[in-house]
């Protein structure tokens, strides 16, 4: 099974994506950027869907554009979750390299398809 | 709002809309969502775009450009997105517990989750009405 790793300082949103994605992926969480990039270096995942807004050094915005810009991390699907529901936001997500944004309220199946669409 | 339908142009706007893009509703209709987006994106409002799935509609484009001042604006926008933690986790957990055939123990946690979600929604409104009636007690706006 591929790995994903889940990065929201929300434990009912990491909880809820991890059982939603059980029976397709692997899953690892994170509660915070800093911890995820950590994680990203020691064991490259074949997914990440991130969190913006989080406590720590870094927001969900400053590690994705951190994966997009490093060549050995860049393969990396970034699917970032986020409750910046404006399209200035969404702007600079795509900007800034993300593969996919999803705004909270969310459907749960809706990102297992596009996962096991894009990461399978 | 405007609505772009399958051919990718705008097929009808609302008045509300028309006003706040600046332009006449002849202009709008028939325009290309990307001239669109681009025409939006110069005005230094709040907007959105919303992807549907109905037959005849591809997008809908919401403009919002009301009397509320800047930093109102930019409250308001911060509530929202406190509002949108737990109902992300209502929602989720929702459409888990309809689709999925789960353990009737998993069943009654993910449930009691929802519970405490809509119990967490209902706090953060209270707080915000409270704050509100603070700053403007009632009647003073009448």
């Amino acid at each position: 099974m591929k790995k994903l790793l889940i990065v929201d300082d929300q434990v009912n949103i990491r909880r809820m994506i991890c059982l939603a994605l059980r029976d397709h992926f692997s899953t690892v969480e994170a509660d915070n950027a800093d911890s995820a990039y950590t994680m990203i270096l020691a064991e490259p995942p074949t997914g990440i869907v991130l969190d913006v807004m989080m406590p720590g050094s870094m927001n969900g915005f400053q590690l994705c554009q951190r994966i997009k810009s490093d060549p050995a991390l860049r393969a990396i699907h970034v699917v970032l979750i986020t409750a910046c529901g404006q399209v200035a936001d969404q702007e600079l997500g795509r900007s800034l390299g993300a593969d996919a944004y999803f705004v909270k309220p969310f459907s749960p199946l809706a990102l297992v398809q596009h996962l096991t669409r894009s990461c399978c | 709002m405007a609505l772009i339908g399958n051919t990718g142009t705008v097929e009808a706007a609302n008045p509300a809309f028309v006003s706040s893009a600046g332009m006449a509703l002849e202009q709008l209709l028939g325009m290309e969502e990307a001239d669109l987006d681009a025409h939006l994106s110069t005005l230094d409002l709040p907007r959105r775009r919303v992807e549907v799935s109905v037959d005849a509609l591809r997008a809908v484009h919401y403009l919002c450009n009301s009397a509320v001042p800047k930093q109102d604006m930019r409250h308001l926008a911060r509530v929202a997105e406190a509002l949108r933690e737990p109902l992300a986790s209502i929602y989720g957990f929702t459409e888990l517990l309809l689709t999925q055939n789960y353990d009737e123990p998993t069943r009654r946690d993910l449930t009691a989750m929802v519970l405490e979600q809509v119990e967490e929604l209902g706090n953060l409104i209270n707080e915000r009405l409270d704050l509100t009636r603070q700053t403007d007690p009632p009647g003073s706006s009448a």
